[in-house]
């Protein structure tokens, strides 16, 4: 390995083994909580609704669900490893290396990648176990779910470098995204909201990344897949370059 | 022409509130020098090691570790750079053997090398009992010293250490001068920032005194007192200050 392989393998490392110590919170917990809405929203619920749009509503709830679980962890992630960092001064070790503004910020966005992955796969290999989950467009899936991985660790780690306190993580986390992936349509279609709201989440982004994610698992969808794929990805290129600017100025890193 | 191990021309850094931090320093530190920073608080100490270091960046001016470019093409010049920064700067998360091997693998060096590294300076620091344990479980005495390896892990040319011996006991801060002694006699330029006068007179070769962000006085603790007519390097301090009334001459007098 060259010493640009070893840095990058480092950083990356680090930032694995951070969430790898606490698993019972970074791994545990949002498994827990997944299955919880699994039970609630699949089997409680599911029992009364039947079926959405022709398809069992557990195996309807259980793509935006993978989705959600990808997308939190990979923004609380990165956004909570960065500014807990930045609060010890210890981010200083790895900014003071011969590291460049791109090693940096791929290490901290991979950080959250993996555990999101690691969650979503988890919950996808327990919900084929129990429900027969199907995968009808590998070839949608597969990208749509890497964009959407990537696009919250881009966030996260946005959200780290600016926030200035937990409180500033929590906010967007509360106050933003959650609301954001419950009207997005995780749990039903938008098709049956009465307007405005039906427009309205026209306007949600997450509604998009949710209708991607389903229609790779189950075949259905409300959008078209192309233009939200193509959406996906320009949004996706535009955080990262966003914050790649960042990462090269300093901001709020270096001084 | 051999490069020097640090070279600074008119650095000036303004911070955005508007502060200045430093206004136009000139610096130049040989190879195997072992040279002291010395002012009061804020007189731009830190920010000219974290401008070295790439923790800050430069409004204009110059800096080069050993002939490498430390602001735009900065790679070479931070490899050759360790810093012991003020702050017990560790993560709580990693253990005292993490912390140095991570900090070894951000400098590119090899898992073995590292591994071999990482048994030398815990035993070399006295933290080889601890080597499994979260550094936030260590004493701030054990922290003081884990920073010191952490910076001497990647072997740097040149070596930062930004006031080492602050809260640290007797013992320790003299096991430190006999470190940093032999270390820059193997060949390791050493920058040093302390507020312990007579640890700049006894470890250093050349002194510099910076206030208010400028280099206000440089040479050898003789020529400093010379140029400020006074007796020892504490009253050129004072001087440099403007405190002389605190200067122990006069209490002495006083006493008498």
């Amino acid at each position: 390995m060259s010493a640009a392989q070893i840095r990058f393998a480092t950083l990356w490392r680090r930032e694995v083994n951070r969430f790898m110590k606490i698993k019972k919170q970074t791994l545990g917990a949002p498994l827990l909580e997944t299955f919880l809405y699994i039970m609630v929203f699949g089997a409680a619920l599911g029992s009364r609704i039947k079926q959405l749009h022709g398809i069992e509503y557990i195996l309807f709830v259980i793509p935006g669900l993978i989705m959600m679980a990808f997308s939190v962890n990979a923004f609380t992630n990165n956004s909570s490893s960065i500014l807990q960092q930045k609060f010890q001064g210890a981010i200083q070790d790895q900014l003071s290396s011969p590291a460049s503004p791109l090693e940096l910020l791929l290490a901290f966005s991979l950080g959250g990648f993996v555990r999101g992955l690691i969650v979503a796969t988890l919950t996808f290999a327990v919900s084929g176990i129990l429900v027969g989950m199907p995968v009808d467009h590998v070839l949608v899936l597969v990208p749509s779910l890497f964009l959407v991985g990537f696009f919250f660790s881009q966030l996260g780690v946005l959200t780290g470098v600016r926030a200035e306190q937990f409180d500033d993580v929590a906010f967007v986390q509360t106050f933003v995204l959650q609301p954001l992936i419950f009207l997005g349509g995780v749990f039903y279609s938008a098709a049956l909201l009465p307007q405005p709201f039906e427009t309205l989440t026209r306007f949600n982004p997450l509604y998009y990344m949710i209708n991607l994610v389903r229609y790779g698992f189950v075949g259905f969808t409300e959008v078209s897949v192309p233009l939200s794929l193509l959406a996906l990805t320009a949004a996706t290129a535009a955080i990262f370059a966003i914050n790649l600017r960042l990462f090269a100025r300093g901001y709020k890193l270096r001084a | 022409m051999t490069p020097q191990a640090l070279h600074i021309k008119d650095l000036v850094k303004r911070y955005p509130n508007g502060v200045e931090a430093l206004r136009g320093v000139s610096l130049e530190i040989a190879p195997g020098e072992l040279f002291a920073l010395l002012g009061p608080n804020g007189a731009g100490k830190s920010t000219l090691i974290h401008c070295t270091t790439g923790l800050a960046q430069p409004t204009a001016g110059e800096i080069s570790v050993f002939g490498h470019d430390a602001i735009h093409d900065y790679a070479e010049a931070r490899q050759a750079v360790g810093l012991a920064p003020q702050e017990l700067n560790i993560d709580w998360f990693l253990t005292a053997e993490e912390t140095l091997d991570y900090h070894a693998g951000y400098f590119g060096m090899p898992k073995r090398e590292r591994r071999e590294r990482t048994r030398e300076l815990l035993e070399t620091f006295s933290l080889t009992e601890k080597a499994q344990e979260r550094t936030r479980t260590l004493s701030g005495g054990m922290k003081r010293r884990l920073i010191l390896a952490r910076a001497m892990m990647h072997r740097p040319r040149l070596l930062i250490l930004d006031e080492p011996t602050a809260g640290v006991d007797v013992e320790l801060r003299l096991e430190l001068w006999h470190y940093v002694q032999r270390i820059n006699q193997e060949g390791t330029t050493i920058l040093l920032t302390t507020h312990y006068l007579e640890e700049a007179e006894q470890l250093c070769d050349r002194i510099a005194f910076i206030n208010d962000g400028q280099i206000v006085g440089e040479g050898t603790s003789a020529e400093l007192s010379a140029r400020y007519g006074v007796a020892n390097l504490e009253d050129a301090y004072l001087a440099l200050v403007g405190r002389n009334e605190l200067s122990r001459s006069h209490i002495e007098v006083a006493a008498q």
